[in-house]
């Protein structure tokens, strides 16, 4: 599977892995990640250690993610992301709207 | 025992006997027969009633059996007809003779009909995968044709709309793929009334029609805001608040917006989502780059939006340099990306500026990337605003009922100054007076410059020694946006004034400003050059009007515009 | 009748199959057999024979002819080997064989059309 998920134990956190390229490709399985869930999180981490690329519709599939996990009161945060990835968040600024580290 | 379609089986086999025995055993399995005696009536029989499939002997008189099978399989074209070669053939040489001549299976003599059926279904089935692999194959050609009529039809739809604007103009240069809107990626220019040009240069997410849909209301808000005279800002509060609302959440579209003043010699950018643009001084010295500070358009709601610009002077000859994402993010076959640094090299190395995108693209192609298809760039020079000739406005009614004698008075206050542009309405009162149409790019300057004089030196009190050189010029900006944000009082009052006169008529504008006022005579002293970059653009006023004057220590300007009566 | 020159098994299978028609194979055969050995006769050359002993051996088989459709083999890789002196034997070996079948076939077509 080239995105994988991990709940707390109490179920409230939600880790969503994604490997290799992240872009169109992804689409359904990352939208499956939060939405087969049936439900909303306290946060939701996205782990980018294992993914290679990033491109625009991978930052709209983050864009509905973040929609999906409340708006502008939505806890998303991204992690370890490579300074390629990193370069292509801050091109578009969305540090302003993501917790990226 | 049958079990599936009946067929036409042609047998051709010169033995009577065996002729006689194989047209009998497929015969109990269904199908109907047509039987020949040699290769010759074989092919003519496959002619006339084009039977499904073959048994075909190998050897035969007058025509032999690897003739025959060529020239059916010819005759049959795409269509599949299974060639079984009936061979008591035993030796490789003359199997791989049958396969060459184009045929499918072998029969070996003695018959079996247990053998044979199996064949035959065995070579039905095949022969019914790949019709329908045709017909699949049809349809999705059918299918692709249709797509790409309807991206020719969307395609001269937008060019309608895109080449409204101003991309031909001698100081613009562009290379972008003729299917760069099926990219998402946007090029707009267009003039405003006061010669001013606006530049977009976008790029929606995704790819084909989805990306496609987006660029139609963008660059309608585009040409209209433009048209009517409104600034970067208010162009781009509305395009995001029109991409918010019909964009489904994750489509956005990143953009790079100019707003060159080649009078005032300055240019303004937003840059959300864009790859760093450059400002390349004529002057040489490393290209000023024009970072991304802003999410794209269509993300946030209006109330988060933030339409800061920069603003940069701009020097005769300076060249602006903007390109898509698809020449950074070229990649070779190791996946390494083309990148920002050796973007910046060859710009660094370029030394005739007309050979700006070549040599670009020649690193391009040095580094060895997948030449991409989304590759767009697009450069504009500064130039003398008399190089440029704006097209004239079309007028739609008659001037019958032009308006002539009346006054007109506003009071701006600090919460509508921050906020509302009030010049493109006043214009679009204005261009009721038919006598002054003619003039109306010199009026539209002129209010320009009488309003940001008000508003900047009067109301926010910004000192425009400040922008005395580039970074003064940057600060200057930040400050004045700073100032605008923060502002709790001040006014702005405008009067306008028509009347009648002997052969014509004439408007008087006057502006005031709650501001401190300043020393009319001491500005007017000053050099050109010097009026030019720091200045209240006081020449310019004078320059373009019939007359103008200053009161109450430069607090009030007086300006008169005068018409003779139209032919 | 027994005799191992023709394969009563294929013989019943082809009565089978061909049911009504069985005794117009048996005829066709024997008459296309006819020109079949007057092609070995004639032939003028190796390429020729090998042929006539090629397609022979195909409807031999066909109809249970064991050995006749052996000896056609025989024949069909003897040509291939020059010099083609003593290859006569094989024909007039053929020529025995067939007379013999040919009796047989004719016996079958009288025990089908009585029966």
């Amino acid at each position: 599977m080239a995105v994988e998920i991990a709940l707390s134990q109490d179920g409230q956190d939600l880790t969503i892995k994604v490997k290799g390229r992240f872009d169109f490709g992804k689409h359904q399985e990352f939208r499956d990640a939060y939405e087969r869930q049936g439900r909303t999180f306290k946060s939701v981490v996205v782990d980018l250690k294992d993914a290679t690329y990033l491109d625009s519709s991978a930052l709209g599939m983050l864009l509905l993610l973040r929609d999906h996990a409340g708006g502008d009161s939505a806890d998303v945060r991204v992690l370890n992301t490579s300074s390629d990835v990193r370069k292509i968040l801050a091109i578009s600024n969305f540090d302003k709207l993501f917790n990226i580290s | 025992m049958v079990d599936h379609q009946p067929l036409t089986v042609l047998i051709a086999e010169d033995g009577a006997a065996d002729r006689l025995l194989l047209a009998r055993i497929v015969r109990n399995q269904g199908h109907a027969v047509l039987t020949a005696e040699n290769g010759e009536e074989a092919v003519a029989l496959f002619a006339e009633k084009r039977p499904q499939l073959v048994l075909l002997d190998a050897l035969m008189p007058v025509m032999d059996g690897f003739e025959a099978a060529r020239r059916i399989k010819k005759l049959a074209g795409e269509t599949m007809v299974p060639i079984i070669f009936l061979t008591s053939l035993t030796e490789e040489e003359g199997l791989v003779r049958c396969l060459e001549a184009g045929g499918d299976d072998f029969l070996a003599k003695p018959y079996s009909p247990v053998i044979l059926s199996a064949k035959i279904n065995a070579m039905d089935r095949l022969r019914r995968l790949h019709a329908t692999m045709l017909q699949q194959r049809d349809e999705i050609a059918r299918h692709h044709n249709h797509l790409l009529n309807e991206q020719r039809v969307a395609k001269a739809v937008f060019d309608q709309v895109a080449h409204a604007g101003c991309l031909s103009a001698p100081n613009i240069r562009y290379l972008q793929s003729p299917y760069a809107l099926f990219n998402g990626d946007l090029l707009l220019a267009a003039f405003t009334p006061t010669g001013e040009m606006h530049v977009l240069l976008g790029d929606f997410t995704g790819h084909g029609l989805p990306a496609a849909v987006g660029a139609m209301p963008l660059a309608e808000v585009f040409y209209g805001m433009t048209a009517k005279g409104y600034g970067l800002a208010e162009t781009l509060r509305e395009m995001n608040a029109k991409l918010k609302r019909i964009l489904p959440v994750d489509m956005f579209c990143c953009a790079l917006l100019l707003n060159l003043n080649f009078e005032r010699r300055m240019v303004e950018v937003w840059n959300g989502g864009m790859p760093d643009g450059y400002l390349l001084s004529a002057s040489g010295g490393e290209p000023l780059p024009l970072v991304s500070r802003h999410l794209p358009l269509g993300v946030l709601d209006s109330a988060q939006f933030d339409e800061q610009t920069e603003v940069w002077p701009l020097a005769p000859d300076d060249r602006l340099f903007l390109l898509s994402d698809g020449v950074v993010d070229t990649c070779d076959e190791h996946e390494q990306l083309f990148g920002v640094e050796r973007l910046k090299q060859a710009l660094v190395a370029n030394r005739q500026p007309e050979r700006l995108f070549e040599d670009v693209l020649q690193a391009l192609e040095r580094f060895g990337g997948q030449s991409r298809d989304d590759v767009s760039l697009l450069e504009i020079r500064a130039v003398a605003p008399q190089v440029l000739a704006p097209p004239p406005v079309v007028y739609s009614d008659s001037g019958e009922s032009s308006p002539l004698d009346w006054s007109l008075s506003f009071e701006f206050r600090a919460q509508t100054l921050k906020r509302f542009n009030p010049l493109p309405y006043l214009m679009q009162v204005l261009q009721e007076i038919h006598g002054l149409r003619i003039q109306s790019g010199a009026l539209h300057s002129v209010l320009n410059e009488l309003y940001s004089n008000a508003l900047e030196h009067g109301v926010l009190g910004l000192d425009s020694s400040l922008k005395r050189d580039a970074s003064g010029f940057a600060a200057y900006y930040q400050e004045r946006s700073r100032r605008l944000q923060g502002l709790q009082e001040g006014f702005i009052r405008l009067h306008l004034h028509v009347e009648p006169q002997e052969g014509g008529g004439r408007l008087i504008i006057e502006v005031e400003d709650s501001g401190k006022g300043f020393d009319v005579g001491r500005v007017l002293a000053r050099p050109l050059v010097e009026q030019r970059l720091c200045g209240r653009g006081l020449s310019l006023i004078r320059r373009l009007s019939r007359h103008a004057e200053w009161a109450d220590e430069g607090r009030r300007a007086r300006v008169e515009f005068a018409w003779e009566a139209l032919a | 009748m027994s005799d191992n020159h023709i394969d009563q098994k294929v013989l019943g299978e082809l009565q089978e199959v061909m049911e009504d028609d069985y005794l117009r194979l048996l005829e066709t055969f024997l008459e296309d057999s006819e020109l079949r050995l007057g092609e070995l006769h004639k032939a003028k050359s190796a390429d020729e024979l090998g042929h006539a002993a090629h397609s022979f051996k195909g409807s031999c088989g066909n109809m249970g002819a064991v050995v006749l459709a052996e000896l056609c083999r025989q024949l069909e890789d003897r040509v291939k080997q020059q010099p083609l002196y003593g290859i006569e034997d094989l024909i007039n070996q053929i020529d025995r064989e067939y007379d013999a079948v040919r009796q047989l076939y004719r016996d079958e077509c009288r025990r089908v059309s009585v029966g």
